[in-house]
């Protein structure tokens, strides 16, 4: 079965191996920072890959995909902020924090997802790569301005206290960076400029220049994968033991959220921009994926508020190991079965 | 003998996405200069022990005379009353150079 071939892949297979290490207590460290550098190596070989392929694309079908990465970027967490509202377990400022993670995507999850259609010989377009650059963003602005209705609705609540509204008064010293200042920072978010700047640089580039770099960017890349998942199983396994912080309704969301997110990018991938089988699964991937790099520190300066164990248990400690271990063979099944 | 002049230690631990945002108000108000470590350990926040590097914290320290901190940690308690997780101590400490902590940071 398709689920069993993803399970023994060697890069999955080392992310199991991160969370056993953890799980019987193994004195494993990696150094520090050392899942950072490789995360800057991975943007930058899929970006300059991805970019060498999509100075060949067609730029209609690019628009095409940008403008459907940004529409499930700003859709998505609106879905999420909705069922977590329903759930009644989380505040406003929770719900909106978390389903910021939830709009935005995970590049650990998407390479996962190459990894796996490579193994498995499926090809894919090289646009979903563009929608994962343009999908980094929108959500967490539409966490923000959740987060913003939400704390407003708080205050006046709270009436009374401040019989002039009081925001002016709270807000105007020590400056929140301004909504304007939150939006430059994600845009200019660390992990967006090294995948479109790679993937500039990666289009054009000449062509000799780019294949002196495949040894670089393509036969190493599976390997620092493995090395990448190895260290995020760790960190996976070690947030799965806040779980029961977070409690089983919470939990659920986060099978839940990928699985509502996922259906939607194959919809968005299969039926609308009529990618190939392979294309489609990574926008499923898309969808289905919660950040854990770029939300979490926009949401820490932006939604102070929020519990931040809440966000990065269910994007780091269920959703990636959910995604990686069952979502990825289960949208590539779903497609292939819509496909056949 | 070396001759010892009394100063305050201002310590705060919280999150390195705050990091710019501390620094900028270090500035406003007039701090001498700062040194920021990565810290890791628990507390009311849960677990900080991250060694990805993606949500790790840090420990800031602030060396000031006690008369000119007060606008800082004004700052400070407005930012945890905003919800930020900071934990702020101040300890009693003396150094060697007091002409140091004189100047505020351009």
């Amino acid at each position: 079965m398709s689920s069993l071939s993803n399970l023994l892949l060697p890069a999955v297979l080392f992310f199991a191996l991160g969370c056993i290490a953890r799980l019987i207590k193994s004195d494993l460290r990696f150094p520090p920072d050392l899942a950072k550098v490789l995360s800057i190596y991975l943007l930058m070989a899929i970006g300059l890959h991805g970019g060498h392929e999509l100075a060949k694309a067609d730029l209609v079908i690019a628009l095409n995909s940008i403008m459907w990465a940004l529409i499930l970027g700003f859709t998505l967490p609106i879905i999420g902020y909705l069922i977590l509202l329903a759930t009644r377990k989380v505040n406003p400022m929770d719900a909106a924090a978390i389903s910021a993670h939830y709009g935005s995507v995970s590049a650990g999850t998407f390479l996962t997802a190459i990894a796996y259609l490579d193994s498995a010989g499926v090809d894919y377009e090289s646009y979903p790569l563009i929608m994962l650059a343009v999908m980094e963003s929108p959500a967490i602005i539409v966490g923000l301005i959740l987060a913003a209705k939400a704390r407003q609705s708080l205050r006046t609540d709270k009436s009374g206290l401040s019989p002039d509204g009081g925001t002016a008064g709270v807000n105007a010293d020590d400056n929140n960076g301004g909504f304007g200042g939150l939006m430059r920072d994600a845009l200019t978010n660390g992990s967006v400029v090294i995948l479109i700047g790679s993937m500039i640089i990666g289009a054009i580039s000449m062509p000799s220049g780019m294949e002196k770099l495949f040894p670089f960017i393509d036969d190493i890349f599976m390997g620092v994968l493995c090395l990448f998942l190895f260290e995020m199983g760790m960190v996976a396994a070690r947030r799965l033991g806040d779980f029961r912080q977070v409690g089983w309704l919470l939990a659920a969301f986060g099978i839940v959220m990928p699985l509502i997110g996922g259906m939607v990018g194959v919809l968005v991938g299969y039926y609308i921009l009529d990618f190939s089988v392979g294309g489609a699964t990574l926008v499923a991937v898309l969808g289905s994926s919660a950040s854990y790099i770029a939300v979490p520190p926009a949401m820490r300066l932006a939604v102070p508020e929020a519990n931040p164990s809440f966000y990065l248990t269910l994007s780091l400690g269920i959703t990636f190991p959910f995604n990686v271990m069952i979502g990825i063979p289960l949208y590539h099944g779903v497609v292939q079965s819509l496909a056949a | 003998m070396v001759t010892l002049y009394p100063e305050k230690l201002i310590n705060i631990i919280t999150n390195d996405a705050l990091e710019d945002k501390l620094v900028d108000s270090f500035r406003k108000y007039g701090v001498s200069g700062y040194t920021i470590l990565r810290a890791r350990g628990a507390g009311s926040s849960g677990r900080q022990a991250d060694m990805t590097g993606f949500d790790a914290n840090i420990l800031v320290k602030v060396i000031m005379p006690e008369e000119r901190m007060q606008n800082l940690l004004d700052s400070l308690e407005r930012k945890i009353h905003k919800g930020y997780h900071l934990t702020v101590f101040i300890t009693d400490i003396e150094v060697m150079t007091p002409g140091k902590f004189d100047k505020t940071l351009s």
